[in-house]
């Protein structure tokens, strides 16, 4: 009897686990917590304007969020605030939060990290099984639709309407962005969105303007030409694969990209981008990747920037909250042959478009006691307050949700040293207000390998792969979207 | 002939040169990237960082900002649980499976080894519930309840595979064995003791290995289970990486850091290991 003869074989599996073990979660070095996320620009919140924002007191019952429950309890209350914020912005979080802390004497908030959204997620879906929940979260944007399914959160517009607390402050397309049908149901905290990095030094020696960048994606193909033409650098732009940017090119041609009003106006059934503007899209995209002019670098969160230094590319294309560190990195002489800079995201160019509200926001917790809910909702309350958007803005690069946040110090001082924080946020006031600025709401959002953007990313790797025609590529992103948004959907009910 | 022996020989040894080469090649490049200035990562590959302009500033930033010394801590505790919980329980039910005699015991061999075949992810969100609900109880609840060493660890402290590879180990030992024991007067206790575990040491050795690669790499568990206070390294490393474009040298010092005790084990256990790994080949 040998009983034993594959024990080798199981030893072996045993060592290859262990050998991965140093290693395997740690393979993104990422920038950009915000990446994954998109949203709009857009309408009108609160005081009720566009399509889908506003009348939100009217449509919701105050009483589900019982800020007064705070005045009886015993204090102070204790809150977990669940976030996953990382390294520089944890650190201002943290100070943030202790300042709030020290600040009076009601509440108490406890942090609790996690890496990234998606394990913060995670951690939160567990949760509902057994009720190790926070009293805040903070969801990305691409969360919004699966939190409002879980029915474990209390609409912002009801704590609005009880606390009496004025939004007529914040950027009515940050407060658009998490409102659907009529409803505002998380308070806005972290906004991005994607942005131009390019690099000046490969402009001129291209003999383009510096202070010019393209602004469509005709002049990105052109930009792109003159460079390689030059002998810059081996491609105009380096880009990385992911489906947020395909919604933000919809967004700024003012169009849907699910439909039923982008899932505000009722649940999304299936996706409105395999339209021509999409087909454009990706024939854009196959075609400068054909033609040479565009790098594709994977779904790595690096690849991209790093082609810039190294001449593969004198352009690229990504969020926003990744630019203070990008800068920095670009900006300590290691690089003669950069003097970066940053700009618009180019695109179609409507009227009646936008880029989305990328990022994170709050969300209070219904399962709390009603003296946490009034709690969780305070600090989420101080955490878009107008002096603490202004320091937060400054020390992490995020875009303040509120104008007056723009006029007061740090922030003022902070834009002045560095002006292309300011991108982002001119960017956003630029856009149009309406349900395509809005962007996306949809149970299966996705990311990277399950729902709606893991079938665009597969779709548009097998394009620069596999030389997958525009017209199949758009067609099967379309297929495998719309399957995880039924299947999702037959699941909710 | 002894000209072929020489070929083979060096043919072997180019093959494992060659492999070894491999294996290394990516541990190699964990630590020349967390010694190298992070904005010289940025560039093409580097494959040598020379000893003067190595940074180890990562490493500091790393243990003190990134917590990693504790969250090491944190680890040890966890896997030692489970490691001892999985090798106790496993040698136990393997000796009831191998040497005892009961009703349905085949039976329950079986729906013992079922539990192999049910991915940990069926029963995870049982498993929070449960460990969840153990907060509550009394005495012991602070230990095995959410957020503990205790509850992080219980779902793992007994094994449907443990127990099937101890009693395979357990049944190759010779019945006579059993027998000459019992006429020393060995009962059941001491005949396990002293003569099948020594004799199943390898079997245990790779049981024990297998039990703290597996606890130690655990990510989604720790994740969902714990907090700050009881957070597992590989949890932590996700920490450390997450959103450190400027800092990629502190994520892979995290990751050195990470791997060390990886290797102490190794080397330690390297006889257990290779012993193991032959155990099966020279007598079944």
């Amino acid at each position: 009897m040998r009983p034993m003869r594959w024990l080798p074989l199981v030893l072996a599996v045993a060592l290859v686990a262990g050998g991965c073990g140093g290693g395997d979660d740690d393979d993104d070095t990422s920038t950009d917590d915000t990446s994954t996320d998109d949203t709009s620009t857009d309408d009108t919140s609160t005081d009720g304007t566009a399509a889908s924002g506003d009348d939100d007191a009217a449509e919701v019952d105050p009483s589900l969020c019982p800020v007064d429950a705070l005045t009886d309890a015993d204090k102070p209350v204790e809150i977990e605030y669940w976030h996953a914020m990382t390294r520089a912005n944890e650190e201002e979080l943290i100070r943030l939060t202790d300042e709030f802390n020290a600040s009076q004497s009601d509440v108490r908030v406890t942090l609790s990290a996690s890496p990234s959204y998606p394990e913060n997620l995670t951690r939160y879906t567990a949760g509902l099984s057994t009720d190790e929940l926070p009293d805040l979260y903070q969801g990305e944007e691409t969360n919004l639709q699966l939190l409002i399914d879980s029915q474990s959160i209390v609409p912002a517009a009801a704590c609005i309407a009880a606390a009496d607390y004025d939004t007529s402050g914040i950027i009515e397309g940050v407060l658009t962005r998490y409102t659907v049908e009529g409803i505002q149901y998380a308070m806005p905290f972290n906004v991005s969105n994607p942005i131009l990095y390019y690099n000046k030094t490969a402009f001129t020696a291209a003999g383009l303007d510096p202070e010019a960048p393209p602004t469509t994606l005709e002049e990105v193909r052109e930009t792109s030409q003159a460079i390689v033409d030059s002998g810059v650098a081996t491609h105009g732009i380096s880009f990385k694969t992911d489906a947020w940017f395909t919604e933000q090119w919809m967004a700024k041609a003012g169009e849907e990209y699910v439909n039923n009003g982008n899932g505000r106006d009722a649940r999304a059934t299936a996706v409105a981008f395999d339209n021509e503007t999409g087909l454009a899209l990706y024939t854009w995209l196959s075609d400068m990747e054909k033609d040479g002019l565009l790098v594709s670098t994977g779904t790595g969160d690096l690849e991209h920037y790093v082609a810039i230094p190294n001449n593969e590319s004198a352009m690229t294309i990504d969020s926003s909250a990744a630019l203070g560190t990008i800068f920095q990195l670009f900006d300590q002489g290691q690089y003669a042959n950069v003097d970066l800079g940053a700009a618009p995201m180019p695109g179609p160019a409507s009227a009646d478009g936008g880029v989305l509200v990328g990022g994170a926001s709050n969300y209070v917790v219904n399962r709390s006691s009603d003296a946490e809910q009034a709690a969780a909702w305070k600090f989420a309350e101080f955490l878009a307050d107008e002096q603490t958007q202004s320091e937060w803005a400054a020390a992490t690069g995020y875009i303040p949700i509120r104008e007056a946040s723009t006029t007061i110090s740090p922030l003022v001082e902070r834009w002045v040293e560095q002006p292309e924080l300011k991108v982002a946020y001119d960017q956003l006031l630029a856009g149009a207000d309406n349900l395509a600025t809005a962007g996306p709401v949809l149970g299966p959002a996705g990311a990277r390998g399950e729902g709606m953007r893991g079938a665009v990313i597969d779709a548009i790797a097998a394009m620069f792969a596999e030389g997958l025609p525009p017209e199949d590529a758009l067609a099967q992103a379309t297929e495998g979207s719309n399957e995880a948004i039924e299947d999702y959907n037959d699941r909710v009910g | 002939m002894s000209g072929r022996r020489w070929y083979r020989t060096a043919g072997r040894y180019a093959t494992l040169t060659v492999l070894a080469l491999m294996f290394v090649f990516p541990l190699y490049m964990m630590v020349v990237n967390s010694l190298l200035p992070p904005e010289q990562l940025l560039k093409k590959a580097n494959f040598w960082v020379s000893p003067g302009d190595a940074l180890w500033g990562g490493y500091s930033t790393a243990w003190n900002d990134g917590h990693i010394g504790e969250y090491l801590g944190n680890s040890v505790v966890v896997t030692t649980l489970i490691v001892a919980g999985q090798v106790v329980t496993a040698v136990l039910a393997a000796y009831a499976f191998a040497f005892l005699d009961f009703p349905l015991k085949r039976t329950l061999f079986v729906v013992f080894l079922t539990t192999m075949m049910i991915p940990f992810e069926v029963v995870f969100f049982v498993n929070l519930d449960t460990i969840t609900d153990f907060g509550d109880l009394p005495l012991v609840g602070d230990y095995v309840g959410f957020d503990t060493y205790g509850g992080l660890a219980l779902p793992f402290l007994a094994t449907g595979f443990g127990a099937f590879l101890v009693r395979q180990a357990f049944l190759s030992l010779p019945r006579d064995l059993r027998d000459a024991a019992a006429l020393d007067g060995y009962g059941h206790f001491r005949f396990l003791t002293r003569v099948a575990i020594p004799l199943a040491r390898p079997s245990i050795a790779a049981l024990g290995l297998f039990a703290f690669f597996g606890a130690w790499n655990q990510y989604l568990w720790p994740l969902v289970a714990s907090t700050e206070d009881h957070r597992t390294v590989q949890v932590g490393l996700g920490f450390v990486s997450e959103g450190s474009v400027d800092q990629v040298n502190v994520a892979f010092a995290a990751l050195v850091l990470a791997s060390i005790p990886l290797f102490v084990l190794l080397i330690v256990f390297q006889k257990q290991l290779v012993r193991g790994l032959t155990a099966g080949a020279v007598k079944g």
